[in-house]
């Protein structure tokens, strides 16, 4: 790895280090993080003796695992142009489907793009997108709202969009389907 | 433990398509250990999905990925229904305002053995006024009064309900869920006309 480049970034980020860069963003992704999880599942001790309701629940995943820089920065870079914040409004249980358009171009899309589309043939929300995609959520939501503004992806309206409360019809709307269920 | 949701009915994925659809959230916090995810397991048609952020606050000099799992239920043909594991509690701001921001309401599943580790949540909640229900983990029936008066007595609102839940159980997640819906609707009803309402939440990237 290049220690000189990681030396640099690091004294770039003491500068300045209430702003975040996409560097910063960056440097958490990597796409081998799945075998990272599991061999910090090995390591990280368990937190506790008595695990009340499910003994099999280990911690790990609600953790902060540390993840060192990777070369698939450069790529996700690449992917977003560099942006960390979207012109649409995702929340992170926003659905998004792919509609007719996408389809239709299907074979000159981006790979990425390419594959949100076969993703989103059935709704998906934004969490679901990036759980799926092993991306960080930032960067879904760029490339989400990329898409949406090319009109390859449907946003579907969020009863909470925006952050305010969910109003009256939702909450009735879901307390009965809760009954339902 | 088993998939309960096929045995159920359930509306499944949406109607047809062009149909409108929308989405809303619950938060589950609680200590570690307590049953978030098995709570949520009990509940949703998949196994859980783990989708990872990136918190603003820790992005100087070490980079840490936040994991967050979470599952998914159809409520109706267009309203999906989505539950997120509250982040840990070490680090409070990791995450979390994505999560919560817009919440119908969350659960906080509370382990009697350990209360302090449901504090810090139930205080959250009361802070940025997100409904919530206290959701007792398997307290035996014959002390469930006396526990909840414990409760009572450290000082929650007396519009929170508090209530017996077993994470492992299905029809004790959803009856969980129902008494939060209804609190939530209630209190949503209480706080119709406030125009000023909470701090807004900053996302994260």
């Amino acid at each position: 790895m290049s220690s000189a480049a990681d030396a640099h970034r690091r004294r770039r980020r003491a500068e300045t280090p209430a702003e975040q860069t996409f560097a910063d963003l960056m440097n958490g992704f990597s796409l081998d993080s799945g075998r990272k999880r599991t061999r910090s599942a090995s390591s990280v001790p368990a937190r506790e003796a008595t695990p009340v309701a499910e003994p099999q629940e280990t911690p790990v995943f609600e953790t902060v695992v540390p993840e060192p820089p990777d070369a698939s920065i450069v790529r996700a870079y690449a992917w977003t142009g560099g942006r960390t914040r979207s012109n649409i409004n995702l929340e992170i249980e926003t659905l998004v489907s792919a509609n007719d358009q996408s389809r239709q171009s299907a074979g000159i899309l981006q790979a990425e793009h390419q594959h949100v589309v076969e993703l989103c043939r059935s709704p998906r929300s934004v969490a679901e997108v990036a759980a799926l995609m092993r991306l960080p959520l930032g960067v879904v939501k760029v490339l989400l709202g990329d898409m949406a503004e090319r009109g390859l992806v449907d946003v579907h309206q969020t009863a909470s969009a925006g952050g305010v409360t969910p109003d009256l019809g939702l909450m009735e709307r879901v307390l009965s389907g809760l009954r339902r269920l | 433990m088993d998939y309960v949701g096929s045995r159920f009915p359930d509306f499944g994925p949406p109607g047809p398509p062009g149909r409108e659809l929308t989405s809303a959230k619950v938060v589950v916090a609680g200590g570690f250990g307590v049953g978030k995810s098995t709570f949520i397991r009990s509940i949703v048609e998949n196994d859980l999905l783990t989708m990872t952020a990136l918190p603003p606050e820790r992005a100087g000099l070490v980079t840490e990925l936040v994991r967050i799992q979470f599952g998914r239920v159809w409520l109706d043909p267009g309203l999906a229904l989505h539950l997120f594991v509250a982040p840990q509690w070490q680090d409070p701001r990791a995450g979390w305002n994505d999560v919560v921001r817009g919440a119908v309401g969350a659960v906080v599943l509370f382990d009697v053995m350990r209360p302090a580790d449901s504090v810090d949540a139930m205080r959250y909640f009361e802070d940025h006024k997100i409904p919530y229900v206290l959701a007792l983990n398997n307290v035996h029936a014959s002390v469930r009064s006396d526990v909840k008066a414990i409760i009572r007595g450290m000082g929650i609102a007396p519009e929170v309900p508090v209530v017996n839940c077993d994470p492992r159980v299905r029809l004790s997640v959803r009856e969980t869920l129902i008494s939060l819906a209804e609190h939530a609707k209630l209190d949503r009803w209480r706080r119709r006309p406030g125009p000023d309402e909470t701090t807004p939440l900053a996302p994260v990237c």
